[in-house]
């Protein structure tokens, strides 16, 4: 059954309310969820009938998963309301949520490895005898045979967690959900972890769930699969309420633009250039399942924009790049150098820098000073027989403070206790003072404030006109297409398409990203002087 | 076919320990005569009472994930107290019984009441509260003292036959341990706090009364051993529990229990505690000093967890 009306984009969801032939199971209205420095989410309603599956679209940061944790109760909402099954509530712990008949599937799975099939399934739940003294065994494994028959699983009860595929640990999710007797379920982006076959059996399964009247709410960013499955589609944006739509009654690019389109600020420096000449060449380069046939240039004087989904292979390049991970197959030339560098110790001494996405475990060492954590990458060059010149130190450090404009009490403070901004400019100038010739960096204003963030995109830009070849991998697609020379977008492992960072728009790297345009790894468009 | 092969996989662990144990009774054989003597088969089960109590309680322990330093002062102090108070009066075992185990249970509830409402973990909570409980213990007599009721010996040293009554004590607190954790929802729930508290605690365990209970369950067990060795003694001692802090945790380890929580089991320990007794029982018929079973033990300990950490 259809619900009654999808709406055209940008109509939003009060607008079903009359013309609704079944009562929502559940409704969210108006609900606002702050977080320091962000507003997550701005007063958005969203609603679900029984037996409905009801996508829930937008960008990384849209609001997508926060709306969803504060319908499963591991949010507390700042305003709005709730409604399930007509009743207003207010959940304050994922238990409460679950006793509603709300079960929530998040990406990162909430089974216990060592414990087998049935057991996780019935956790916190197990089925009792004797007095309730005893688990009744029998009982607890013949439902869980019953729950996965159910599902065409073909899963054995008693094999443990740890050895099942991802694909069989989402179907004992599933079962897990269907145990609870959940009439709402959530999937945080079930496709983020399966795919092809899998994918295939899991819509099987979502739809035959529909059939049995539960509603299903469907987070993903790949419009293809809400194509495929969805009976309507809710679009988040920055927070906001974009719209929902019937995706039978519209256009992919239309969801597509209702994703993105914004317009670009004026945050980004002018596309000024340094001396162009090619550094680093891959040819083919594979790594397992997460690299295929990568073949990709990069020139110095230029930044090149990596875009892409999470898990499309983007940090995987740039840990191969930098020696973090070898490949299997290919060649990899760096000044017209056969390298196959074996760990990032040899890569940096060549020349290559990495700031990496995370840079609490990755990019410092919080405990220690700002200048210790300045000066970590160019020891020997301020060391006299082994000893540190604590003079030398704090002069480079000091040098690094005032030219990349760090906030710091001094520079004794311990880097952790500098806010995100000023950790990242610490991080640049740490990999800048180490003169790489390539730096590659991932995620590079991931957490950090607007005011940093215009800072980081004047040093990328000058490294570049300096003449560094910069690499920069981003989520933020504004942030590519601002920044960016060339722009190299990555699907499933594979390098889609290269295109000029002049001209791209939002949609054109989307459809790309999500794999609606054929891969097209030959024809390298490049880009007019 | 492939089931039992799983099945040999899922229990290679298991198989490992029992093999080693098999392994080192052979060889002990071979080298002492007297080593398959009933007399000193007998002695090597008495022998693994006192560190066997223990480490079924410490196992419960390490599998949420903890660990449980303060047993061995608890064994001191209930060395102590038993001794003290009893008197060599029959009359007064069941009282002075009834209160150490009591005492036992405060304990343990203290333990873990710190461990959830302060956060701090569980191997500095147990090492404060090891600290007090054996400065109390000292307090209370800083030399050997008292004398266990008549009732206490003849349970330490009795003997049903060929078999030590107090071990019988054993089999049973193991058995019991054993069906706990494999068939309540009390052991499943250590097993999935020590696989994951988050995930447990979300799936709806209460996490903190799981915790509560196991550490209760590990002083019990250690109170135990207290009562066992001051009937073998015959007096109370307040430093007799201190080796017991690190020993109570060599046959968990050895066992094949993971430091780190959630794997393993007391059918493992078992073999740890009798590959302990045995191997030292074994170096004194051959004469071996103390001190090398010292070094020998700690091989085994590093040989095995090594080996563990591995698959």
């Amino acid at each position: 059954m259809r619900p009654g009306k999808g709406g055209t984009p940008g109509s939003s969801l009060h607008g079903d309310k009359g013309t609704a032939v079944t009562a929502n199971i559940f409704e969210m209205n108006g609900i606002s969820k702050t977080f320091p420095g962000v507003q997550a989410l701005d007063k958005v309603d969203f609603a679900c009938v029984p037996g409905e599956i009801h996508a829930l679209v937008g960008e990384n940061g849209a609001g997508k998963s926060t709306l969803m944790k504060v319908l499963a109760g591991a949010y507390r909402l700042d305003e709005g309301e709730i409604h399930v099954k007509g009743k207003q509530v207010s959940f304050s712990s994922p238990k409460d949520a679950q006793v509603n008949g709300i079960s929530i599937i998040y990406q990162e799975f909430n089974l216990i490895p060592e414990l087998n099939v049935a057991e996780n399934i019935f956790l916190g739940r197990e089925p009792l005898k004797m007095k309730g003294f005893v688990i009744d065994n029998e009982h607890l494994y013949q439902r869980s045979k019953e729950l996965l028959a159910s599902l065409e699983a073909g899963i054995n009860p008693h094999e443990k967690v740890k050895n099942l595929s991802v694909a069989q640990q989402q179907m004992v999710e599933i079962a897990k959900a269907l145990c609870l007797n959940a009439d709402i379920i959530v999937m945080d982006e079930p496709s983020a972890v399966v795919s092809g076959k899998e994918l295939e059996s899991l819509f099987r399964i979502i739809s035959s769930l529909k059939k049995s009247g539960k509603s299903i709410v469907y987070i993903s960013h790949r419009i293809d699969e809400i194509f495929q499955i969805a009976d309507r589609a809710t679009v988040l944006k920055d927070g906001k309420l974009v719209g929902t739509v019937c995706p039978k009654e519209i256009e992919k690019s239309e969801i597509v633009r209702m994703m993105v389109g914004r317009s670009l600020g004026r945050t980004f420096p002018k596309k000024e250039r340094g001396e162009k000449k090619e550094i680093l060449s891959l040819k083919k380069v594979c790594r397992g399942k997460v690299l295929k046939d990568i073949s990709l240039k990069v020139y110095t004087g230029e930044i090149l924009g990596i875009a892409g989904l999470v898990g499309s292979g983007r940090t995987d390049l740039a840990r191969v790049i930098f020696g973090a991970d070898g490949f299997d197959s290919g060649e990899m030339l760096f000044e017209g150098k056969d390298v196959k560098w074996f760990n990032p110790k040899t890569a940096i001494s060549d020349g290559i820098g990495f700031v990496t996405e995370d840079r609490k475990t990755e990019g410092f060492v919080g405990c220690l000073s700002v200048k210790e954590n300045l000066t970590s990458l160019i020891l020997p060059e301020i060391s006299k027989w082994g000893w540190i010149d604590a003079a030398a130190q704090d002069e480079t450090a000091e040098a690094c403070v005032e030219q990349f404009n760090i906030v710091t009490a001094g520079l004794e403070q311990e880097i952790q206790y500098l806010s995100g901004g000023n950790q990242q400019k610490a991080i640049l100038a740490k990999w800048i003072s180490a003169g790489p010739k390539l730096i590659i960096m991932d995620e590079p204003t991931r957490g950090v404030d607007v005011g940093a963030k215009v800072e980081i995109y004047q040093i990328i830009r000058r490294m570049a006109k300096e003449g560094k070849a910069v690499i920069m991998i981003s989520s933020e697609l504004p942030e590519v297409i601002g920044m960016s020379d060339r722009i190299a977008v990555m699907h499933e492992g594979r390098l889609m398409r290269e295109i000029s960072g002049l001209d791209a728009t939002e949609e054109q790297i989307l459809m790309m990203a999500t794999g609606q345009v054929k891969e097209n790894g030959t024809d390298h468009v490049h880009e007019s002087h | 076919m492939s089931m039992s092969l799983t099945k040999v996989r899922e229990h290679r662990t298991i198989i490992i320990v029992y093999f080693i144990l098999f392994v080192l009774v052979v060889i002990s054989a071979f080298s002492s005569e007297i080593f398959l003597r009933p007399r000193n088969m007998a002695n090597i089960l008495r022998q693994a009472v006192g560190i066997g109590l223990v480490s079924i309680g410490q196992t419960l322990v390490v599998l949420t994930a903890g660990i449980d330093l303060s047993v061995g002062s608890v064994i001191s102090l209930t060395s102590c107290l038993t001794a003290g108070l009893m008197m060599g009066r029959n009359s007064m075992f069941l009282p002075v019984t009834a209160l150490v185990l009591a005492i036992g249970l405060a304990i343990g509830f203290m333990n873990a009441f710190l461990i959830i409402k302060t956060g701090i973990s569980p191997l500095i909570v147990t090492l404060g509260t090891m600290s007090i409980i054996q400065g109390g213990a000292l307090v209370y007599t800083n030399a050997a003292y008292g004398e266990a009721a008549p009732l206490l010996v003849s349970f330490a040293w009795g003997q049903l036959g060929a078999v030590p009554v107090p071990f019988l004590l054993l089999v049973g607190v193991g058995a019991a341990g054993i069906f706990v954790l494999k068939r309540t929802p009390f052991g499943r729930h250590i097993y999935a706090l020590g696989g994951n508290e988050e995930i447990a605690r979300r799936s709806g365990v209460k996490t903190d009364r799981v915790k509560v209970f196991t550490y209760m369950l590990c002083s019990l067990t250690a109170v135990l051993t207290g009562l066992f060795l001051a009937g073998r003694m015959g007096m109370g001692d307040p430093l007799i529990g201190a080796p017991y802090m690190l020993d109570s945790l060599v046959p968990v380890l050895v066992g094949g229990t993971l430091l780190s929580g959630g794997k393993g089991g007391l059918s493992g320990t078992f073999a740890g505690i009798f590959i302990l007794t045995v191997l030292s029982n074994a170096l004194n018929l051959m004469g071996v000093s103390g001190y090398w079973q010292w070094i020998v033990e700690g091989a085994i300990i590093l040989g095995a967890v090594a080996f563990y950490e591995k698959r």
